[in-house]
């Protein structure tokens, strides 16, 4: 019998309570995976808005609870157009509407026709809308496909009536859902005239988009610019709310987790005392003898963490299905989920087990082989 | 065995060694003891006198209050690494033999061999190797729970023997058994006497004090008789062994 085999066949001589443990790291690693994976596609979402551009670096009202709600003055986008390395600066007003169950949050973006080509705007099907025209629209390749509309249809919002014009492409999934107006109609819905949500840049050939960025960030100190998706929490403080939150969860299931570990642990070395005091009395060092209780615990933690995830990736799916939240939320699974997952498991058997281990570490053979 | 042929270095010796529990019981009250290599000593006396506490010092299950234990030379206060002496230097028998419920006969002789520097192959031979001197051959893989009194102790034999220690220690190893079962264990710890390994072994049974070379005697933490014997040839016939005269 090998070390291994020792760990293994005492947790499969007390399947039990292995289940037990493997099951509540599972429910500690499946609620922190969710939260990861929801926050991360609420964050790929606010991602893909800035890449539907195609830009350097976007421009956003600093300190903004979303990217929705930012707001840039026509006069401040003129400004920054003149800014040193600033090849280009495309105004956009972002907005969204319920059209129906099956979208619920439905993007409109308001741009001038003539900024459509630097916005990365490829028109496949009819033409661009007219810049004064009110109720002209243009959809969205996947837009027009989920509504079934092609030129020259009528594609209602902002409780008007709009012809569409046209049938756009952005190459970017979240560009391509949406409907685009031109901005003063976009404007007027919302009643915010002379008003976009972003900027998006396009530096000068052989310019530093880092550079120019901190110039703009000097020249204009009530906004910011957003270079990678990282730099979200500049102009949208609700991505950094739904980060602290997921932080927040992450610490609580690590505690909750640890309790319940380290309860189970104390409970198998109390029952299991002369087992330990035995091992000790037969030559086995402390550590050894810890290794033991915490190798078992660590295994556990191991499947708890593949069960987690595994729930997760059926509790996440069915969220995103819920009718309150189709349309809403879109999980992404990243990399960085699984490694918390698999963090947030070791954390709490390693925190769990200290107690366990000092107890089982400080144990006196002789008082351990007479422990009833 | 003559004074003469004794080797220079006893197995064991206890100089002035004192051990007191809370309340103030003192269990052992300046004893002194030296046992030579090879020899088969078994400490009797009435329950309390400090015989199982004796052999807890010399397993280094516990440390004296005062005075010095030596095995094989080495000061038990001086060692620095408890847990190797535990593993090679003595083996411990129980009165209940402490085998580990989940593990098969043969786990729990590997068990006491791991960080032994041997790997597993080597383990599990040297374990089947040592169930069968005990005569366990074909009840390798039960468990404790499917073992009688006596095959379990033999079990725990095996184990104590694992790691080839030169002392092998047991606490009223019998004390559970019946008669063919006591009969079964004398004659195996005769056997790991005879292969060389000195036997520490305290009881209160008659049966198994008829086999030892030597008879301690205790009483109130010190020794108060201590005599060569001349042991019993023969198994199962009940009788004493005769002291030595002189």
């Amino acid at each position: 019998m090998t070390f291994v085999g020792l760990v293994g066949h005492n947790i499969i001589s007390t399947i039990g309570r292995s289940i037990g443990v493997a099951v509540a790291v599972a429910l500690a690693v499946m609620t922190v995976v969710v939260l990861a994976v929801s926050s991360s596609g609420l964050e790929h979402s606010a991602a893909a808005v800035i890449s539907v551009g195609k830009a350097d670096f976007t421009v956003a009202q600093k300190g903004a609870s979303d990217l929705l709600s930012s707001s840039i003055d026509q006069g401040e986008l003129n400004r920054v157009r003149r800014t040193p390395g600033v090849a280009r600066a495309v105004g956009v007003l972002l907005a969204t509407e319920h059209i129906n169950a099956d979208n619920p949050v439905f993007i409109e973006i308001g741009i001038e026709p003539q900024d459509l080509a630097a916005f990365g705007v490829t028109v496949v099907r009819g033409r661009p809308f007219t810049a004064t025209a009110d109720h002209e629209v243009m959809l969205g390749w996947r837009a027009a496909s989920n509504f079934g509309l092609g030129v020259g249809d009528r594609f209602t919002a902002n409780g008007t009536s709009n012809v569409v014009t046209g049938i756009y492409s952005t190459g970017n999934s979240f560009g391509d859902s949406g409907a685009m107006f031109p901005l003063s109609a976009v404007q007027a819905y919302n009643r915010l005239p002379g008003s976009v949500s972003l900027v998006f840049v396009k530096v000068t050939p052989g310019a530093d988009p880092a550079k120019v960025a901190g110039r703009v960030d000097y020249d204009f100190p009530q906004l910011t610019t957003i270079r990678t998706a990282n730099q979200f929490g500049r102009a949208d403080r609700n991505i950094v709310f739904l980060q602290a939150a997921v932080n927040g969860s992450t610490a609580l299931a690590i505690l909750i987790g640890a309790v319940i570990v380290g309860n189970t642990m104390l409970i198998s070395l109390l029952e299991r005392t002369r087992e330990f005091g035995l091992l000790r009395a037969v030559g086995w060092t402390r550590r050894r003898t810890v290794g033991l209780l915490l190798s078992e615990s660590l295994v556990l933690a191991l499947f708890g963490v593949v069960l987690g995830v595994g729930l997760s990736f059926a509790v996440a799916s069915g969220l995103e299905h819920l009718p309150a939240l189709r349309g809403i939320l879109h999980v992404s699974y990243t990399r960085s989920a699984f490694y918390r997952a698999l963090a947030t498991a070791l954390a709490m058997t390693l925190i769990g087990g200290l107690y366990p281990s000092i107890r089982t570490a400080r144990l006196s053979p002789l008082a351990a082989l007479s422990y009833e | 065995m003559s004074e003469g042929d004794r080797p220079s270095v006893p197995a064991v010796e206890v100089s002035g060694a004192v051990k007191v529990y809370g309340g103030g019981v003192r269990a052992l009250d300046g004893l002194d003891l030296v046992v030579q290599e090879g020899e088969f000593v078994t400490i009797t006396g009435p329950s309390g006198c400090g015989k199982s506490t004796l052999l807890h010092l010399l397993a280094a299950l516990d440390h004296p209050d005062a005075g010095t234990l030596t095995v094989h030379g080495r000061d038990l206060a001086r060692l620095h690494n408890l847990s190797r002496y535990r593993r090679r230097e003595v083996g411990l028998v129980f009165q209940l033999h402490n085998l580990l419920p989940r593990l098969s006969a043969t786990a729990n002789v590997e068990v006491a061999m791991f960080g032994a520097g041997q790997d597993r192959h080597a383990r599990r031979a040297r374990a089947l190797d040592l169930l069968s001197q005990v005569d366990l051959s074909g009840r390798e893989e039960r468990l404790p729970t499917q073992l009688s009194g006596g095959e379990r102790q033999r079990v725990a034999i095996a184990r104590a023997l694992a790691n080839h220690p030169g002392l092998l220690l047991a606490d009223e190893p019998t004390g559970n058994l019946d008669s063919e079962a006591t009969e079964r264990i004398v004659e195996l710890l005769r056997s790991v006497n005879a292969s060389g390994i000195t036997v520490l072994l305290v009881t209160h049974d008659a049966q198994v004090t008829a086999h030892a070379t030597r008879v301690v005697s205790m009483r109130a933490g010190r020794v108060v008789d201590d005599r060569m014997m001349e042991p019993v040839r023969a198994l199962g016939g009940g009788v004493a062994g005769r002291a030595v005269e002189g």
